[in-house]
């Protein structure tokens, strides 16, 4: 059964329509890559997903359970939504690291403040804050950035600051992992290290959606591609055919603008 | 930063706490007596409708003080040196008054171009500071009968004082008065270039200064301010502008809210105070013997 | 010069300006306690997103015939056109930050002095309340007045503090599952305490200064006190330099508010 189902969303911006009858849905351990060029809705879609865009029409369902239906006000309630949102974690372009905390309190902070509201903070709280404290180190490591926990964002290089803003999307254990052009915002001799952590992510089956503009990494990294124009999904395949062998001319033009290797 | 907040915090209660404290302990006596006083007036308001326009003097006695709008002004309200009580002709008498009513006196400092704000918002309940009763001040109060006579005199530096000898107009001269005073439409009636300052005492700083030839103020202040012995002795007094213009002196009176029955009781109180010699020692004691009026 | 400083009327005239400038200090740390929560609610209520006749906007314009294109309805009455900008005028209208911005308005755009003489006096003129007599009536209205009038001009500062942080900050927390409150607790705030450092800093020294504006109701601070020895006090008068000498007290004062708000500032350096 799919993990994530999205059924027929659309989204205005005033008169502006930026996503138009957007369905997919993603498989448990996959990874999925949305493609095409700026302003053909990729961003808004994931914002969407993450309830950051409110979309118009459509249903958003989890596990099989619908946890967003336009036409339903029920689905939408302001308390609940705070908690739907742990079901998705975002790596935002622009990282958005919270400037005044370290690396490692950047990834344990949302951690820390949701743990407060388990019925057993008070009498266990040493031992509860002990452990997401050693997580947060031990995500930290995985991203190799061990040295730099007690750093501050802006001590941090680009990479490293995307690296540390990956843990933190990591720490709350969501079920689907997106990611907004996590490179888009970095000087080239730094998107290696971002995109090298991504694809161990994908290598130990983390279900993930990627929006980015690295045609080679999305055939490599992503099981399956999604290329999206004007607010359609025009073509949805297997990654590798989609890239080597795109069926819409519409495709075939955007990938010609990329020469890949 | 959380040690640098709580600093802070604690730096300005102590400095709240010691500035109440001192308010505690100021000059002014029946302090707590009126302000248990004011509250019962509000509550009472209700019930007995506007009590405070049918009668000014139960106002008062209800709230069991008098106000006192005064300013500095030696010989009719000052301190002593070293003392922080008020005391002067003004002060004494207006502390007998009050003990005549049954109420305590206060003494409160004003900004003297709000005099008339100060008492219909019922922050003071009389002006009684030397006031000249001209026109506009018989516009916006209720005054009492006059009790001492005034005219204005000309202050000039004591080493110049030969060169206003027997002066007739003052044109060419730029001559400093307080703003709205009978002293600044009497120098301006002799053709002088009038200086207007906030208060006498600073057209008395700006002759000291240089910055002004002359100044024109009351006798009474410049009488015990200016001269030998006071802290203006380089300056000193020449010329009464009202005879020099022919006018009749001024007088001085108090003033009440407009309408206030406080008046009569003023005037029957200072009626039997004449009567019984008490406003001539008093007077006395001030050196203002000659210009009360004892009639 | 050593005579000067033992003589009586140095004692008199220093301990004169003492009890004035604890006066100020009073009026200082009062506003400054009030002004600044006070202003953050303010500027809370200027950014209010409330908007309570939307429904009634939205349903109107859902009864009306769409908006003319180029000639198709002509049939657009007058009276329709109407309805139709009363319906975006409802679907807009948010009447707290209305208020909040009107208030403001008056506040900032009108003399403190004026705010002060009339918060003092018209009450007791209109017989709507009465302030306490003697000086602590006259220095809680003043410390009324500089609260609001304070109060205002902070609530723009933290209104551009709070919308200075970047978007992404509060949508990284929402996105974290963070509720509103924590957001403005644990992201949101110490960004925006950064970032407002400066301006208060000039608007506090500014309070300074500003405090003596307290005397036109004849509270008696520092300047009040000052001048007092021009017209008479304690049987001086005449003397000016006790007004200028009321300078050091400024000088002194604002000097140790530079230095804790530069190290706040520095403290505050750790991030970007």
């Amino acid at each position: 059964m799919a993990i994530l189902e999205v059924r027929n969303i659309e989204k205005h911006f005033g008169a502006t329509k930026v996503l138009n009858d957007i369905s997919f849905s993603l498989e448990k351990g996959q990874a999925i890559a949305i493609i095409g060029s700026s302003g053909s809705g990729k961003t808004t879609l994931l914002r969407c997903l993450n309830f950051l865009e409110k979309p118009d029409k459509g249903t958003i369902s989890v596990g099989g359970s619908v946890i967003f239906d336009a036409d339903d006000p029920a689905t939408q309630r302001e308390n609940e939504v705070r908690r739907k949102r742990l079901h998705f974690g975002m790596v935002f372009q622009s990282f958005n690291l919270f400037p005044q905390y370290t690396a490692l309190k950047n990834v344990t902070l949302a951690k820390e403040l949701l743990s407060q509201e388990r019925p057993d903070f008070k009498e266990h709280k040493k031992e509860i804050l002990e452990e997401i404290q050693a997580e947060g180190l031990e995500l930290l490591a995985k991203m190799g950035l061990s040295e730099r926990a007690n750093h501050y964002p802006r001590q941090l290089s680009g990479g490293q600051q995307q690296r540390v803003a990956i843990a933190r999307a990591l720490a709350l254990h969501p079920d689907i992992l997106c990611f907004d052009e996590p490179t888009s915002a970095l000087d080239p001799e730094l998107t290696g290290e971002v995109l090298r952590v991504i694809r161990s992510l994908a290598e130990q089956k983390t279900t993930m959606i990627i929006v980015t503009h690295e045609m080679s990494f999305a055939r490599d990294v992503a099981d399956r591609i999604i290329f999206m124009d004007g607010g359609y999904i025009v073509e949805e395949g297997p990654a590798h055919d989609l890239i080597d062998h795109p069926k819409e001319e519409r495709t075939k033009q955007f990938l010609s603008n990329y020469s890949s290797p | 930063m959380k040690k640098l907040i709580a600093l802070l915090l604690a730096l300005s209660m102590a400095f709240a706490m010691v500035a109440c404290g001192s308010n505690n302990s100021g000059n002014t006596t029946g302090n707590d007596a009126n302000t248990t006083g004011g509250n019962t007036t509000n509550d009472t308001g209700d019930t007995s409708g506007d009590a405070e326009t049918e009668s000014d003097l139960a106002y008062v006695q209800d709230k069991g003080t008098l106000v006192v709008g005064i300013t500095y002004f030696d010989p009719m309200d000052y301190k002593e040196e070293g003392s922080d009580e008020w005391v002067g002709f003004d002060a004494d008498m207006a502390k007998a008054f009050a003990e005549s009513l049954g109420v305590e006196v206060e003494f409160q400092e004003i900004t003297w171009d709000y005099k008339v704000e100060e008492l219909n918002s019922k922050a003071i309940d009389c002006v009684w500071n030397g006031m000249t009763l001209n026109d506009e001040v018989q516009a916006a109060m209720s005054t009492s009968v006059p009790y001492c006579t005034n005219y204005q005199v000309l202050v000039v530096p004591a080493d110049r004082a030969a060169d206003f000898e027997g002066l007739t107009s003052l044109e060419g001269l730029n001559i400093a008065v307080e703003s709205g005073s009978a002293g600044e439409e009497a120098a301006a009636a002799l053709g002088a270039t009038t200086v207007p300052v906030q208060a006498q005492a600073n057209a008395l700083m700006e002759v000291s200064a240089g910055t002004s030839d002359a100044a024109v103020i009351d006798f009474l202040m410049a009488d015990s301010m200016v001269g030998e012995g006071t802290s203006y002795a380089d300056l000193t007094y020449t010329l009464n502008l009202n005879e020099a213009q022919d006018l009749p002196s001024e007088e001085y009176g108090v003033g009440f809210r407009q309408g206030s029955d406080l008046v009569d009781a003023f005037n029957t109180f200072w009626a039997e105070k004449v009567a019984d010699g008490t406003v001539l020692e008093t007077a006395t004691t001030y050196g203002l013997q000659g210009s009360v009026i004892l009639e | 010069m050593i005579e000067f400083f033992t003589s009586n009327t140095f004692q008199t005239v220093l301990s004169a300006l003492n009890s004035g400038f604890l006066k100020t200090l009073q009026l200082f740390f009062i506003t400054l306690i009030g002004a600044l929560p006070l202003g953050l609610i303010i500027s809370f209520g200027s950014m209010s997103r409330w908007i309570p006749f939307r429904w009634l906007g939205l349903w109107m314009q859902r009864r009306l015939p769409p908006a003319g294109e180029s000639g198709a309805s002509p049939s657009l009455s007058l009276w329709q056109h109407y309805l139709r900008s009363v319906a975006g005028f409802f679907q807009l209208f948010r009447p707290v930050a209305l208020v909040t911005r009107l208030l403001v308005w008056i506040i900032r755009g009108t003399p403190l002095v004026l705010q002060i003489i009339a918060l003092f006096y018209v009450p007791g003129m209109k017989d709507w309340f009465n302030w306490p007599s003697g000086e602590n009536g006259r220095m809680l209205a003043v410390c009324v007045a500089f609260i609001i009038n304070y109060a205002c001009y902070f609530s723009e500062i933290y209104r551009g503090g709070i919308q200075g942080v970047p978007k992404g900050q509060q949508e990284a927390g929402q996105v974290l599952g963070m509720t509103k409150v924590q957001i403005f607790r644990h992201v949101t705030l110490l960004q925006m305490i950064k970032r407002i450092v400066p301006p208060m800093s000039n608007e506090v020294i500014t309070l300074v200064k500003d405090t003596s504006l307290a005397r036109v109701i004849a509270l008696q601070e520092v300047i009040w006190m000052g001048e007092s020895f021009m017209k008479g006090n304690s049987g001086i008068a005449g003397l000016v330099w006790p007004l200028f000498f009321t300078a050091v007290y400024y000088l002194i004062f604002s000097g140790i508010v530079t230095v804790l708000l530069g190290q706040l500032e520095k403290k505050l350096s750790f991030f970007e």
